[in-house]
């Protein structure tokens, strides 16, 4: 059973490679994996050692980075597993979009119309109150494997 | 003492005569038929195993157990419909005497895995690949066990070997058998890929996998001719296991599930096949070999109940009633749930020794030198 199976799913990209392998028992806590395609965090390891069930095993319990679903997974501890590389950026917020896009500044100057809104409630409310109420607001984008997400808000304007 | 002298000797004699009529009480004769006569085998007849295993019937204790159950298997392999009247109701086909003459009695073998992770594996392999037993039914142990020793062999150490110390170096021990866990890992590379194999074949073909089928499968795989499964599946003997995820398999089961999950087992439908087994003989004799209890004693037992009871059982085991358990149970309680016929010719041979002894030498033995490890 090997781990090649996560290869899969190569999303076209510029050329940069979107994971790299790391051997399974050097991945810890708060890492990141690639369970099922998904790029993901990892909340819990456990080892357990080479005995009946064969090859001493890393279980991981993880949270899919973009929707925040639990995912497991148990690997031989002396396989190796993809992981992302996770990436984030920072823009500014220009426009929200009726349709539930967003307009960010980029570094050179251009506009990123391309992303969503984020689905988590209370972020969601944040950009779109602090959006209404006319201020100042930078957002992190979160991008892995293809993906992209915001994760969080800053309020840089003046303090009122 | 005081007083007359021949008081004192009638005294004495009419004790003597009391005493006597006690003690020396006279007895009935035996007749030789119900009770043979006690005699081992000689061996200035030379090394005879056929003489040596007639003469345990008359040897006593177990091995008297062990000289009748040698006869109710006998029994077992030599029954034809040709020995019992033909019912009234019977077919035409059924009181054709050629066709009577080649109807023989069902074998059910159950055993426990230890034993086949002993030297006992060999002797099953060979009841099954000359088809002298139809149905098998065994516990997870029963069926790695058997398909590990094709990768790697098992090794004989010792009771007393040191837990921690035997951890530390990746030995797992069964009695005085050793493990290694290489051999584990061994078997997990192997399945693997037919876990996979099996799940494609269950989403695309519609497969349904049963025990039964798992291990048909296995034994096909496996291919290798000093495999018990390996000739199960050559030779159509169905070998059932409903607790086939207790054990290593069950490991692999649930770490497959977890990488590539969605592989269905039905033991609904095993259990329609095993008691089919029995109640489908039709005219036919069955007889049950039990070595060992738990799982597979219960489980054929039960799937006889459903024919008003099996017509022959062997038992052998360590097991005793003391405490209620059904692998201590004797022959003569399952007759009581109708798991075994009330004409039943049944016997068990019981195996029990005590080793406080033997473990306090061993430990001493092996406290004072664990180097040869």
């Amino acid at each position: 059973m090997s781990d090649e199976e996560h290869h899969f799913e190569s999303k076209a990209d510029a050329g940069a490679s979107k994971t790299y392998p790391q051997q399974a028992g050097a991945i810890r806590k708060n890492g990141y994996i690639v369970i099922k395609g998904r790029p993901c965090k990892v909340v819990e390891v456990s080892i357990s050692k080479t005995g009946k069930h064969g090859h001493a095993k890393c279980h991981f319990v993880a949270i899919d980075i973009f929707n925040a679903k639990k995912l497991e997974d148990i690997v031989p501890s002396s396989h190796n597993c993809d992981v992302p590389h996770v990436n984030r950026t920072d823009y500014q917020l220009i426009d929200i979009s009726e349709d539930g896009f967003v307009s960010l500044l980029t570094d050179n100057g251009n506009t990123k119309d391309d992303l969503r809104l984020p689905t988590d409630e209370s972020l969601l409310t944040q950009i779109k109150d602090g959006f209404a109420e006319g201020k100042d607001l930078v957002v992190t984008v979160m991008s892995a494997m293809g993906e992209e997400q915001i994760c969080a808000l800053k309020d840089i304007g003046p303090k009122s | 003492m005081e007083g007359g002298a021949p008081a004192g000797e009638q005294r004495d004699r009419e004790t003597l005569g009391a005493v006597r009529s006690v003690v020396f009480k006279p007895s009935i004769s035996l007749e030789e038929k119900r009770f043979p006569r006690v005699a081992g085998y000689d061996f200035n007849r030379g090394l005879d195993l056929l003489g040596l295993l007639d003469s345990m019937s008359s040897t006593g204790f177990q091995a008297s157990n062990l000289g009748d159950a040698i006869e109710v298997v006998n029994q077992m392999i030599d029954w034809r419909l040709s020995h019992e009247t033909p019912a009234e109701d019977c077919s035409e086909e059924e009181r054709n005497p050629a066709y009577r003459e080649s109807v023989g009695c069902k074998i059910f073998l159950g055993f426990t895995s230890n034993l086949v992770s002993s030297g006992i594996r060999e002797i099953i392999r060979f009841l099954v690949q000359h088809q002298m037993v139809e149905v098998l039914v065994t516990t997870a142990g029963g069926i790695e066990e058997d398909l590990i020793k094709c990768l790697a062999p098992t090794y004989k150490g010792d009771f007393s070997l040191p837990g921690a110390y035997l951890r530390s170096k990746g030995l797992n021990r069964i009695g005085n058998l050793l493990v290694p866990n290489d051999n584990y890992c061994k078997f997990e590379d192997w399945i693997m890929p037919i876990l996979d194999q099996m799940l494609l074949e269950q989403t695309t073909e519609n497969t349904v996998w049963t025990p039964s089928k798992v291990i048909a499968r296995l034994g096909k795989e496996i291919n290798v001719e000093s495999s018990y499964l390996y000739w199960a599946y050559k030779n159509g003997v169905s070998v059932y296991c409903p607790a086939l995820t207790d054990g290593s398999l069950g490991d692999m089961l649930y770490c497959h599930s977890v990488r590539n999950p969605g592989l269905l087992v039905d033991i609904v439908q095993d259990i329609r096949a095993m008691n089919g087994e029995a109640i489908h003989v039709g005219p036919r004799k069955t007889g049950v070999i039990i070595l060992g209890g738990g799982l597979p004693k219960h489980h054929i037992c039960n799937a006889n109940m459903f024919r008003n009871g099996a017509d022959y059982a062997v038992y052998i085991n360590t097991a005793q009633e003391f405490d209620g358990s059904d692998s201590g149970a004797q022959p003569d309680e399952a007759i009581s749930w109708g798991k075994i016929k009330g004409s039943a010719k049944t016997i068990k041979i019981s195996q029990f020794r005590n080793e406080k002894v033997v473990n306090k030498l061993q430990q001493w033995v092996w406290a004072t030198d664990l180097k040869w490890l």
